[in-house]
Protein backbone atom coordinates (compact mmCIF):
# COMPACT_ATOMS: atom_id res chain seq x y z
CA UNK A 1 0.00 0.00 0.00
CA UNK A 2 2.08 2.19 -1.32
CA UNK A 3 1.60 6.32 -0.67
CA UNK A 4 2.61 9.13 -2.18
CA UNK A 5 1.65 12.51 -1.97
CA UNK A 6 -1.76 13.16 -4.03
CA UNK A 7 -1.59 15.08 -6.39
CA UNK A 8 -4.02 17.81 -6.92
CA UNK A 9 -4.97 17.18 -10.49
CA UNK A 10 -5.36 13.55 -9.76
CA UNK A 11 -7.07 14.20 -6.59
CA UNK A 12 -9.79 16.95 -8.33
CA UNK A 13 -10.28 14.07 -11.03
CA UNK A 14 -11.41 11.65 -8.06
CA UNK A 15 -13.87 13.89 -6.99
CA UNK A 16 -15.05 14.42 -10.17
CA UNK A 17 -16.10 11.06 -10.48
CA UNK A 18 -18.33 11.59 -6.79
CA UNK A 19 -21.87 10.50 -7.57
CA UNK A 20 -23.76 13.50 -5.96
CA UNK A 21 -26.65 12.31 -4.47
CA UNK A 22 -29.43 14.70 -4.31
CA UNK A 23 -32.19 15.14 -2.22
CA UNK A 24 -35.29 14.88 -4.60
CA UNK A 25 -36.46 11.51 -3.03
CA UNK A 26 -37.00 12.97 0.38
CA UNK A 27 -39.40 15.63 -1.04
CA UNK A 28 -41.78 14.00 -3.48
CA UNK A 29 -44.19 17.26 -3.01
CA UNK A 30 -41.16 19.66 -4.29
CA UNK A 31 -41.16 17.18 -7.28
CA UNK A 32 -44.66 17.36 -8.11
CA UNK A 33 -44.98 20.96 -7.84
CA UNK A 34 -41.75 21.80 -9.50
CA UNK A 35 -43.01 19.63 -12.29
CA UNK A 36 -46.56 21.72 -12.32
CA UNK A 37 -44.58 24.36 -12.79
CA UNK A 38 -42.34 22.89 -15.27
CA UNK A 39 -39.26 23.91 -13.31
CA UNK A 40 -37.89 20.53 -13.31
CA UNK A 41 -35.03 20.43 -15.58
CA UNK A 42 -35.33 18.72 -18.71
CA UNK A 43 -32.99 15.64 -19.08
CA UNK A 44 -29.68 17.15 -20.82
CA UNK A 45 -31.10 20.33 -19.91
CA UNK A 46 -27.99 22.06 -17.83
CA UNK A 47 -28.96 22.52 -13.82
CA UNK A 48 -29.54 26.17 -13.22
CA UNK A 49 -28.10 25.65 -10.18
CA UNK A 50 -24.78 24.64 -11.39
CA UNK A 51 -25.03 27.31 -14.04
CA UNK A 52 -25.25 29.73 -11.23
CA UNK A 53 -22.53 28.48 -9.51
CA UNK A 54 -24.33 27.55 -6.57
CA UNK A 55 -25.12 23.94 -6.16
CA UNK A 56 -22.59 20.38 -7.27
CA UNK A 57 -19.84 23.31 -6.84
CA UNK A 58 -16.51 23.00 -5.87
CA UNK A 59 -17.62 22.64 -1.87
CA UNK A 60 -20.05 20.10 -2.29
CA UNK A 61 -17.54 17.87 -4.85
CA UNK A 62 -15.39 18.05 -1.79
CA UNK A 63 -17.19 17.04 1.07
CA UNK A 64 -18.94 14.26 -1.02
CA UNK A 65 -15.52 13.31 -1.73
CA UNK A 66 -14.55 10.03 -0.67
CA UNK A 67 -11.72 11.88 1.22
CA UNK A 68 -14.75 13.39 3.41
CA UNK A 69 -17.83 11.55 2.82
CA UNK A 70 -20.24 14.13 4.83
CA UNK A 71 -24.05 14.83 4.30
CA UNK A 72 -23.55 12.86 1.16
CA UNK A 73 -27.46 12.88 0.83
CA UNK A 74 -27.65 16.45 0.95
CA UNK A 75 -27.65 19.28 -1.01
CA UNK A 76 -24.83 21.91 -0.76
CA UNK A 77 -25.97 25.48 -1.35
CA UNK A 78 -22.53 27.47 -1.99
CA UNK A 79 -21.09 30.69 -3.37
CA UNK A 80 -17.55 31.97 -3.48
CA UNK A 81 -16.54 34.67 -1.81
CA UNK A 82 -13.65 37.19 -1.17
CA UNK A 83 -12.97 37.41 2.60
CA UNK A 84 -13.02 41.72 3.02
CA UNK A 85 -12.23 44.03 5.80
CA UNK A 86 -13.73 46.99 7.19
CA UNK A 87 -11.74 50.31 6.43
CA UNK A 88 -13.09 53.42 5.52
CA UNK A 89 -14.31 50.92 1.80
CA UNK A 90 -14.32 47.38 2.13
CA UNK A 91 -10.72 45.82 1.52
CA UNK A 92 -9.50 42.54 0.16
CA UNK A 93 -8.22 40.39 2.85
CA UNK A 94 -6.32 38.22 0.50
CA UNK A 95 -4.88 38.09 -3.21
CA UNK A 96 -7.28 37.93 -5.47
CA UNK A 97 -6.78 34.47 -6.18
CA UNK A 98 -7.57 33.39 -2.71
CA UNK A 99 -11.26 32.93 -2.43
CA UNK A 100 -13.63 31.57 0.53
CA UNK A 101 -16.05 28.81 -0.70
CA UNK A 102 -18.94 29.45 1.68
CA UNK A 103 -22.50 26.50 1.82
CA UNK A 104 -24.83 25.30 3.89
CA UNK A 105 -26.13 21.62 4.08
CA UNK A 106 -27.96 19.57 6.24
CA UNK A 107 -26.72 16.94 8.31
CA UNK A 108 -29.51 14.68 7.24
CA UNK A 109 -31.29 15.29 4.40
CA UNK A 110 -35.09 15.44 5.82
CA UNK A 111 -34.69 18.57 7.87
CA UNK A 112 -36.70 21.51 6.48
CA UNK A 113 -33.79 24.08 6.88
CA UNK A 114 -29.92 23.79 6.83
CA UNK A 115 -27.71 23.41 10.03
CA UNK A 116 -24.50 23.32 8.90
CA UNK A 117 -22.18 25.77 7.49
CA UNK A 118 -19.14 25.04 5.12
CA UNK A 119 -15.93 26.91 4.90
CA UNK A 120 -13.32 26.55 2.57
CA UNK A 121 -10.21 28.40 0.99
CA UNK A 122 -9.85 28.15 -2.71
CA UNK A 123 -6.71 28.77 -4.64
CA UNK A 124 -7.22 29.82 -8.20
CA UNK A 125 -5.14 29.63 -11.17
CA UNK A 126 -4.19 32.50 -12.63
CA UNK A 127 -6.65 33.65 -14.69
CA UNK A 128 -9.25 30.97 -13.97
CA UNK A 129 -13.11 31.47 -13.76
CA UNK A 130 -13.62 31.71 -10.24
CA UNK A 131 -16.71 30.52 -10.37
CA UNK A 132 -16.97 27.57 -12.76
CA UNK A 133 -17.41 24.08 -11.13
CA UNK A 134 -15.94 21.83 -13.37
CA UNK A 135 -12.66 23.80 -14.39
CA UNK A 136 -9.93 22.01 -16.48
CA UNK A 137 -7.84 22.96 -13.78
CA UNK A 138 -8.89 22.43 -10.21
CA UNK A 139 -8.08 25.56 -8.09
CA UNK A 140 -6.60 23.91 -4.48
CA UNK A 141 -9.40 24.17 -2.59
CA UNK A 142 -8.89 23.13 1.61
CA UNK A 143 -12.23 22.75 3.65
CA UNK A 144 -11.30 24.44 7.10
CA UNK A 145 -14.41 24.34 9.00
CA UNK A 146 -17.80 22.89 9.73
CA UNK A 147 -20.21 24.74 12.01
CA UNK A 148 -23.48 24.14 13.18
CA UNK A 149 -25.71 26.86 12.01
CA UNK A 150 -26.85 27.37 15.12
CA UNK A 151 -23.92 29.39 16.75
CA UNK A 152 -23.73 30.88 13.26
CA UNK A 153 -25.62 34.28 12.51
CA UNK A 154 -25.61 35.24 8.84
CA UNK A 155 -26.32 38.85 7.93
CA UNK A 156 -26.76 40.76 4.84
CA UNK A 157 -23.96 43.77 5.55
CA UNK A 158 -23.59 45.93 2.44
CA UNK A 159 -26.27 44.78 -0.02
CA UNK A 160 -24.61 47.20 -2.80
CA UNK A 161 -21.67 45.77 -2.28
CA UNK A 162 -22.66 42.21 -1.87
CA UNK A 163 -21.12 41.46 1.49
CA UNK A 164 -22.81 39.09 4.22
CA UNK A 165 -21.67 39.01 7.92
CA UNK A 166 -20.89 35.69 9.33
CA UNK A 167 -20.40 35.67 12.85
CA UNK A 168 -19.78 32.81 15.19
CA UNK A 169 -21.03 32.54 18.91
CA UNK A 170 -17.27 33.01 19.50
CA UNK A 171 -17.74 36.23 18.01
CA UNK A 172 -15.32 35.11 15.40
CA UNK A 173 -16.29 37.65 12.17
CA UNK A 174 -15.83 37.28 9.06
CA UNK A 175 -16.93 39.58 5.94
CA UNK A 176 -17.41 38.05 3.24
CA UNK A 177 -18.23 39.80 -0.46
CA UNK A 178 -19.93 37.51 -3.57
CA UNK A 179 -17.76 36.92 -5.78
CA UNK A 180 -18.15 39.36 -8.68
CA UNK A 181 -18.00 36.38 -10.98
CA UNK A 182 -21.43 35.46 -9.43
CA UNK A 183 -24.43 36.93 -10.89
CA UNK A 184 -26.51 39.39 -8.61
CA UNK A 185 -29.06 36.39 -8.34
CA UNK A 186 -26.50 34.69 -6.63
CA UNK A 187 -26.60 37.40 -3.99
CA UNK A 188 -30.51 37.51 -3.89
CA UNK A 189 -30.59 33.89 -2.86
CA UNK A 190 -28.22 34.21 0.09
CA UNK A 191 -30.51 37.07 0.89
CA UNK A 192 -33.44 34.92 1.28
CA UNK A 193 -31.06 31.97 2.58
CA UNK A 194 -30.67 35.17 5.73
CA UNK A 195 -34.23 36.03 5.85
CA UNK A 196 -35.21 32.45 5.98
CA UNK A 197 -32.69 31.59 8.48
CA UNK A 198 -33.26 34.71 10.87
CA UNK A 199 -37.25 34.39 10.53
CA UNK A 200 -37.67 30.83 9.81
CA UNK A 201 -40.05 29.03 7.34
CA UNK A 202 -43.13 31.88 8.29
CA UNK A 203 -42.08 33.65 5.50
CA UNK A 204 -42.32 31.07 2.88
CA UNK A 205 -45.90 30.87 3.52
CA UNK A 206 -47.12 34.15 1.60
CA UNK A 207 -48.59 32.35 -1.55
CA UNK A 208 -51.82 31.50 -1.06
CA UNK A 209 -51.84 29.06 -3.07
CA UNK A 210 -50.17 26.74 -0.41
CA UNK A 211 -51.87 25.71 2.02
CA UNK A 212 -49.89 24.97 5.40
CA UNK A 213 -50.79 23.35 8.29
CA UNK A 214 -48.60 24.90 10.80
CA UNK A 215 -46.20 27.31 11.44
CA UNK A 216 -42.89 26.36 12.37
CA UNK A 217 -42.08 29.28 13.86
CA UNK A 218 -43.25 30.86 17.41
CA UNK A 219 -45.29 33.94 16.38
CA UNK A 220 -43.85 36.43 18.40
CA UNK A 221 -40.72 35.85 15.78
CA UNK A 222 -42.53 36.36 12.56
CA UNK A 223 -44.83 39.64 12.38
CA UNK A 224 -46.42 38.93 9.21
CA UNK A 225 -46.66 42.80 9.93
CA UNK A 226 -43.22 43.21 9.37
CA UNK A 227 -43.29 40.76 6.56
CA UNK A 228 -46.14 42.44 4.62
CA UNK A 229 -44.18 45.66 5.43
CA UNK A 230 -40.69 45.14 4.17
CA UNK A 231 -42.61 43.76 0.85
CA UNK A 232 -44.48 46.85 0.48
CA UNK A 233 -41.52 48.92 0.78
CA UNK A 234 -39.62 47.39 -1.50
CA UNK A 235 -39.04 50.00 -4.51
CA UNK A 236 -40.49 49.04 -7.92
CA UNK A 237 -37.07 49.87 -9.57
CA UNK A 238 -35.49 47.47 -7.66
CA UNK A 239 -37.86 44.38 -8.66
CA UNK A 240 -35.84 41.95 -11.10
CA UNK A 241 -36.55 42.22 -14.60
CA UNK A 242 -38.79 39.67 -16.39
CA UNK A 243 -35.90 37.53 -16.96
CA UNK A 244 -34.18 37.73 -13.90
CA UNK A 245 -37.61 36.05 -12.09
CA UNK A 246 -37.54 33.31 -14.14
CA UNK A 247 -34.02 32.57 -13.69
CA UNK A 248 -34.27 33.09 -10.30
CA UNK A 249 -37.33 30.57 -10.26
CA UNK A 250 -35.68 27.98 -12.02
CA UNK A 251 -32.62 28.45 -10.26
CA UNK A 252 -34.06 28.47 -7.08
CA UNK A 253 -36.37 25.09 -8.18
CA UNK A 254 -32.88 23.38 -8.05
CA UNK A 255 -30.77 25.00 -5.72
CA UNK A 256 -32.97 27.08 -3.29
CA UNK A 257 -35.57 24.98 -3.37
CA UNK A 258 -33.59 21.70 -2.13
CA UNK A 259 -31.74 23.98 0.52
CA UNK A 260 -34.92 25.51 1.46
CA UNK A 261 -36.60 22.48 1.90
CA UNK A 262 -33.63 21.32 4.08
CA UNK A 263 -34.12 24.49 5.78
CA UNK A 264 -33.59 24.14 9.80
CA UNK A 265 -35.13 26.39 12.40
CA UNK A 266 -33.97 29.73 12.79
CA UNK A 267 -30.65 29.91 14.35
CA UNK A 268 -30.33 30.17 17.57
CA UNK A 269 -27.88 33.04 17.45
CA UNK A 270 -30.17 34.38 14.80
CA UNK A 271 -32.95 34.19 17.14
CA UNK A 272 -31.38 35.64 20.00
CA UNK A 273 -30.11 38.64 18.26
CA UNK A 274 -33.16 39.38 16.00
CA UNK A 275 -32.85 42.73 15.92
CA UNK A 276 -29.42 43.38 14.86
CA UNK A 277 -30.56 41.58 11.43
CA UNK A 278 -31.16 45.23 10.02
CA UNK A 279 -28.45 45.58 7.09
CA UNK A 280 -25.63 47.43 7.80
CA UNK A 281 -25.29 49.67 4.81
CA UNK A 282 -22.40 51.51 5.70
CA UNK A 283 -18.95 51.37 7.63
CA UNK A 284 -20.12 53.87 9.99
CA UNK A 285 -20.21 50.81 13.16
CA UNK A 286 -17.70 51.81 16.02
CA UNK A 287 -16.22 49.25 17.68
CA UNK A 288 -16.93 46.19 15.16
CA UNK A 289 -14.83 43.03 16.00
CA UNK A 290 -11.68 42.99 13.80
CA UNK A 291 -11.78 40.40 11.66
CA UNK A 292 -10.53 36.76 12.16
CA UNK A 293 -9.64 38.37 15.00
CA UNK A 294 -9.09 36.69 17.92
CA UNK A 295 -12.01 36.80 20.40
CA UNK A 296 -12.57 36.72 23.75
CA UNK A 297 -13.54 33.12 25.12
CA UNK A 298 -17.73 33.93 25.31
CA UNK A 299 -20.26 33.35 27.63
CA UNK A 300 -21.96 30.48 26.22
CA UNK A 301 -23.83 29.97 29.85
CA UNK A 302 -26.62 31.26 27.47
CA UNK A 303 -27.02 28.16 25.48
CA UNK A 304 -27.75 25.83 28.39
CA UNK A 305 -31.36 27.89 28.52
CA UNK A 306 -32.18 26.62 25.06
CA UNK A 307 -34.65 24.22 24.16
CA UNK A 308 -33.77 22.06 21.54
CA UNK A 309 -36.79 20.63 19.42
CA UNK A 310 -37.05 18.38 17.11
CA UNK A 311 -36.33 20.42 14.47
CA UNK A 312 -33.22 21.55 16.27
CA UNK A 313 -31.86 18.41 16.72
CA UNK A 314 -28.67 17.56 14.59
CA UNK A 315 -30.27 13.81 13.63
CA UNK A 316 -33.95 13.92 14.14
CA UNK A 317 -35.43 10.79 15.06
CA UNK A 318 -37.38 10.17 11.82
CA UNK A 319 -38.54 11.52 8.49
CA UNK A 320 -40.20 14.59 9.10
CA UNK A 321 -44.09 14.95 7.66
CA UNK A 322 -44.70 16.09 4.15
CA UNK A 323 -46.86 18.59 5.50
CA UNK A 324 -43.99 20.54 6.33
CA UNK A 325 -43.13 21.20 2.99
CA UNK A 326 -45.59 22.81 1.55
CA UNK A 327 -43.97 25.83 3.61
CA UNK A 328 -41.36 25.56 1.50
CA UNK A 329 -42.56 25.37 -1.76
CA UNK A 330 -43.76 28.59 -1.57
CA UNK A 331 -40.19 29.91 -1.53
CA UNK A 332 -39.65 28.47 -4.80
CA UNK A 333 -42.77 30.74 -6.39
CA UNK A 334 -42.72 33.42 -8.36
CA UNK A 335 -43.73 35.31 -5.38
CA UNK A 336 -40.53 35.41 -3.95
CA UNK A 337 -40.11 38.38 -6.53
CA UNK A 338 -40.89 41.08 -4.21
CA UNK A 339 -38.84 39.94 -1.84
CA UNK A 340 -35.63 40.13 -4.21
CA UNK A 341 -33.93 43.40 -3.13
CA UNK A 342 -35.48 43.95 -1.04
CA UNK A 343 -33.88 44.82 3.03
CA UNK A 344 -34.02 42.25 5.44
CA UNK B 1 -1.69 7.65 2.03
CA UNK B 2 -4.01 10.15 3.74
CA UNK B 3 -4.87 9.23 7.31
CA UNK B 4 -7.68 10.84 8.55
CA UNK B 5 -7.40 11.77 12.74
CA UNK B 6 -10.41 12.92 14.33
CA UNK B 7 -10.09 14.41 17.59
CA UNK B 8 -13.70 13.34 19.38
CA UNK B 9 -13.80 17.27 20.78
CA UNK B 10 -16.61 15.86 22.84
CA UNK B 11 -13.68 14.27 25.09
CA UNK B 12 -13.74 18.29 26.56
CA UNK B 13 -16.55 17.77 29.32
CA UNK B 14 -16.21 21.42 31.01
CA UNK B 15 -18.91 22.86 31.35
CA UNK B 16 -18.92 26.52 29.20
CA UNK B 17 -18.57 28.67 31.98
CA UNK B 18 -15.61 26.74 32.94
CA UNK B 19 -13.78 28.04 30.29
CA UNK B 20 -15.23 31.45 30.44
CA UNK B 21 -14.42 32.07 34.31
CA UNK B 22 -11.31 30.08 34.49
CA UNK B 23 -9.79 32.20 30.42
CA UNK B 24 -8.69 28.82 29.76
CA UNK B 25 -9.15 27.83 25.92
CA UNK B 26 -9.76 23.84 27.27
CA UNK B 27 -7.11 20.87 27.10
CA UNK B 28 -5.72 22.36 24.39
CA UNK B 29 -6.74 20.17 21.00
CA UNK B 30 -6.56 23.07 18.81
CA UNK B 31 -3.35 24.17 20.19
CA UNK B 32 -1.66 20.73 19.41
CA UNK B 33 -2.93 20.67 15.68
CA UNK B 34 -1.61 23.98 15.07
CA UNK B 35 1.52 22.98 16.56
CA UNK B 36 1.84 19.33 14.88
CA UNK B 37 0.38 21.44 11.30
CA UNK B 38 2.05 24.43 11.75
CA UNK B 39 4.95 24.08 14.39
CA UNK B 40 3.68 27.08 16.17
CA UNK B 41 1.85 27.63 19.53
CA UNK B 42 -0.66 29.91 19.82
CA UNK B 43 -1.70 30.80 23.36
CA UNK B 44 -5.38 31.90 23.19
CA UNK B 45 -7.17 30.64 20.29
CA UNK B 46 -10.67 30.56 19.54
CA UNK B 47 -13.41 27.91 21.65
CA UNK B 48 -13.54 25.33 18.87
CA UNK B 49 -17.40 24.80 17.66
CA UNK B 50 -18.19 22.26 15.13
CA UNK B 51 -15.16 20.89 13.08
CA UNK B 52 -11.84 22.44 11.96
CA UNK B 53 -9.45 20.84 9.71
CA UNK B 54 -5.60 20.00 9.29
CA UNK B 55 -4.13 18.37 7.12
CA UNK B 56 -0.34 17.46 6.93
CA UNK B 57 2.11 14.77 5.26
CA UNK B 58 4.71 12.99 6.98
CA UNK B 59 6.61 9.65 5.89
CA UNK B 60 6.10 6.25 7.42
CA UNK B 61 8.30 3.16 6.55
CA UNK B 62 9.38 5.32 2.96
CA UNK B 63 5.74 6.45 2.23
CA UNK B 64 4.03 9.65 1.90
CA UNK B 65 0.67 9.79 4.11
CA UNK B 66 -1.60 12.25 4.18
CA UNK B 67 -3.04 12.86 7.98
CA UNK B 68 -6.15 14.57 7.59
CA UNK B 69 -6.75 15.94 11.02
CA UNK B 70 -10.62 16.98 12.62
CA UNK B 71 -10.57 19.39 15.02
CA UNK B 72 -13.43 18.70 16.96
CA UNK B 73 -15.28 20.75 19.55
CA UNK B 74 -14.43 19.86 23.08
CA UNK B 75 -17.13 21.33 25.25
CA UNK B 76 -19.89 19.21 26.34
CA UNK B 77 -22.26 21.44 25.10
CA UNK B 78 -21.13 20.62 21.47
CA UNK B 79 -21.25 16.69 22.51
CA UNK B 80 -23.71 15.97 19.66
CA UNK B 81 -22.55 17.73 17.11
CA UNK B 82 -18.97 15.99 17.89
CA UNK B 83 -20.64 12.63 17.88
CA UNK B 84 -21.50 12.50 14.42
CA UNK B 85 -17.48 13.33 13.17
CA UNK B 86 -15.99 10.02 14.57
CA UNK B 87 -17.60 8.03 11.48
CA UNK B 88 -14.83 7.47 9.23
CA UNK B 89 -11.81 8.09 11.49
CA UNK B 90 -8.92 5.23 11.81
CA UNK B 91 -7.37 7.03 14.49
CA UNK B 92 -8.08 9.79 17.88
CA UNK B 93 -6.21 11.41 20.24
CA UNK B 94 -8.12 12.15 23.18
CA UNK B 95 -6.83 14.55 25.22
CA UNK B 96 -7.01 16.03 28.72
CA UNK B 97 -5.55 18.63 30.44
CA UNK B 98 -2.68 17.01 33.20
CA UNK B 99 -3.40 20.40 35.39
CA UNK B 100 -7.02 19.47 35.61
CA UNK B 101 -8.47 16.74 37.45
CA UNK B 102 -11.87 16.89 35.64
CA UNK B 103 -10.40 17.04 32.04
CA UNK B 104 -8.75 13.12 33.43
CA UNK B 105 -11.95 12.41 35.36
CA UNK B 106 -14.34 12.32 32.31
CA UNK B 107 -11.92 10.59 29.79
CA UNK B 108 -14.12 7.17 30.50
CA UNK B 109 -17.36 8.95 29.35
CA UNK B 110 -15.63 10.67 26.10
CA UNK B 111 -13.93 7.13 25.20
CA UNK B 112 -16.90 5.12 25.43
CA UNK B 113 -18.51 7.90 23.16
CA UNK B 114 -16.07 8.00 20.98
CA UNK B 115 -16.25 3.65 20.83
CA UNK B 116 -19.91 3.62 20.39
CA UNK B 117 -19.65 5.97 17.56
CA UNK B 118 -16.26 4.65 15.60
CA UNK B 119 -15.08 2.17 13.56
CA UNK B 120 -13.78 -0.39 16.03
CA UNK B 121 -10.49 -0.97 14.80
CA UNK B 122 -9.65 2.79 15.90
CA UNK B 123 -6.54 4.23 17.19
CA UNK B 124 -6.96 5.92 20.06
CA UNK B 125 -4.01 7.94 21.55
CA UNK B 126 -4.20 8.81 25.18
CA UNK B 127 -2.51 12.68 25.05
CA UNK B 128 -1.77 14.24 28.66
CA UNK B 129 -1.41 17.54 27.53
CA UNK B 130 0.28 21.06 29.49
CA UNK B 131 3.19 18.52 30.63
CA UNK B 132 5.20 22.03 30.76
CA UNK B 133 3.57 22.86 33.67
CA UNK B 134 4.32 20.78 36.25
CA UNK B 135 4.28 22.94 38.88
CA UNK B 136 0.51 22.90 38.27
CA UNK B 137 0.18 19.39 37.58
CA UNK B 138 -2.91 17.49 39.03
CA UNK B 139 -3.23 14.21 37.20
CA UNK B 140 -0.13 12.02 37.50
CA UNK B 141 1.90 10.46 34.61
CA UNK B 142 1.26 7.20 36.33
CA UNK B 143 -2.29 7.84 36.06
CA UNK B 144 -2.77 8.28 32.78
CA UNK B 145 -0.74 5.43 31.50
CA UNK B 146 -2.77 3.18 33.84
CA UNK B 147 -5.74 4.28 31.87
CA UNK B 148 -4.39 4.19 28.51
CA UNK B 149 -3.47 0.01 29.91
CA UNK B 150 -6.17 -0.30 31.41
CA UNK B 151 -8.14 0.80 28.07
CA UNK B 152 -5.77 -0.54 25.88
CA UNK B 153 -5.02 2.73 24.56
CA UNK B 154 -1.43 4.41 23.91
CA UNK B 155 -0.18 7.10 25.91
CA UNK B 156 1.81 10.23 25.77
CA UNK B 157 1.97 13.23 27.80
CA UNK B 158 2.43 16.17 25.79
CA UNK B 159 3.37 20.33 25.49
CA UNK B 160 1.22 21.93 22.51
CA UNK B 161 3.38 24.65 24.01
CA UNK B 162 7.17 23.73 23.88
CA UNK B 163 6.03 21.05 21.49
CA UNK B 164 7.18 18.38 23.54
CA UNK B 165 6.06 14.92 22.35
CA UNK B 166 3.62 16.82 19.54
CA UNK B 167 5.10 15.15 16.73
CA UNK B 168 5.59 11.43 18.16
CA UNK B 169 1.61 11.68 19.48
CA UNK B 170 0.54 12.29 15.67
CA UNK B 171 3.14 10.28 13.96
CA UNK B 172 2.92 7.17 16.35
CA UNK B 173 -0.75 7.28 15.99
CA UNK B 174 -0.31 7.26 12.27
CA UNK B 175 1.91 4.20 12.44
CA UNK B 176 -0.08 2.09 14.66
CA UNK B 177 -2.83 2.54 11.85
CA UNK B 178 -0.04 1.93 9.50
CA UNK B 179 0.48 -1.18 11.02
CA UNK B 180 -3.06 -1.87 11.45
CA UNK B 181 -2.99 -1.47 7.48
CA UNK B 182 -0.08 -3.78 7.18
CA UNK B 183 -1.87 -6.14 9.26
CA UNK B 184 -4.87 -6.35 7.40
CA UNK B 185 -7.25 -5.06 10.54
CA UNK B 186 -8.46 -2.18 8.25
CA UNK B 187 -10.27 -2.68 5.13
CA UNK B 188 -8.49 -0.47 2.50
CA UNK B 189 -10.80 -0.91 0.24
CA UNK B 190 -13.50 0.39 2.78
CA UNK B 191 -13.62 4.00 2.80
CA UNK B 192 -15.19 3.53 6.16
CA UNK B 193 -12.24 3.04 7.75
CA UNK B 194 -10.58 6.39 7.15
CA UNK B 195 -8.09 5.14 4.79
CA UNK B 196 -7.63 5.97 0.78
CA UNK B 197 -5.00 4.85 -0.98
CA UNK B 198 -4.34 7.63 -4.20
CA UNK B 199 -3.37 6.50 -7.12
CA UNK B 200 0.19 6.52 -5.56
CA UNK B 201 -0.81 6.96 -1.97
CA UNK B 202 -2.81 6.31 0.32
CA UNK B 203 -5.25 8.13 3.21
CA UNK B 204 -6.14 7.13 6.77
CA UNK B 205 -8.18 8.87 8.89
CA UNK B 206 -7.39 9.21 12.31
CA UNK B 207 -9.32 11.00 15.12
CA UNK B 208 -8.55 13.08 17.81
CA UNK B 209 -10.02 13.07 20.91
CA UNK B 210 -9.96 15.47 23.71
CA UNK B 211 -11.43 15.31 26.99
CA UNK B 212 -12.45 18.16 29.05
CA UNK B 213 -12.03 21.62 28.48
CA UNK B 214 -11.93 22.10 25.79
CA UNK B 215 -9.24 19.94 24.21
CA UNK B 216 -9.80 19.21 20.61
CA UNK B 217 -10.56 15.70 19.84
CA UNK B 218 -13.02 14.62 17.65
CA UNK B 219 -12.74 15.44 13.94
CA UNK B 220 -10.21 15.05 11.39
CA UNK B 221 -6.78 13.60 12.88
CA UNK B 222 -5.33 14.93 15.70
Amino acid sequence: MLSSVPQRKTRWKSKKMVKVTRSYPIFPFLNVWEEVRGLLPVDGEPNPGVGLGVEEGLLCQMVHSPEFNLFPDSVVFESNFVQVKKGRNWVDIYKASNTMAVGVTSSVPCLPLPNILLMASVKWHQGQSQTWNRPSKAPKIILKRILPLKFVELQVCDRLQRILQLRTVTEKIYYLRLHPDHPETVFHFWIRLVQILHKGLSITTKDPRILVSHCLVPKNSCSPSEDSNSVQKKPQASQPSESLLQLMAEGESEALAQIFADLHQPSQLSSRSSKKTQIKRDNSEKNTPSEDSIPCTPDLRWRDSFTYGEWERENPSCPQPLSLLSTLAASMGPQLAPLIGNSI
Amino acid sequence: MLARFRRPSPWASSPPSREKKGGRGGVGKSCLLLQFTDKRFQPVHDLTIGVEFGARMITIDGKQIKLQIWDTAGQESFRSITRSYYRGAAGALLVYDITRRDTFNHLTTWLEDARQHSNSNMVIMLIGNKSDLESRREVKKEEGEAFAREHGLIFMETSAKTASNVEEAFINTAKEIYEKIQEGVFDINNEANGIKIGPQHAATNATHAGNQGGQQAGGGCC
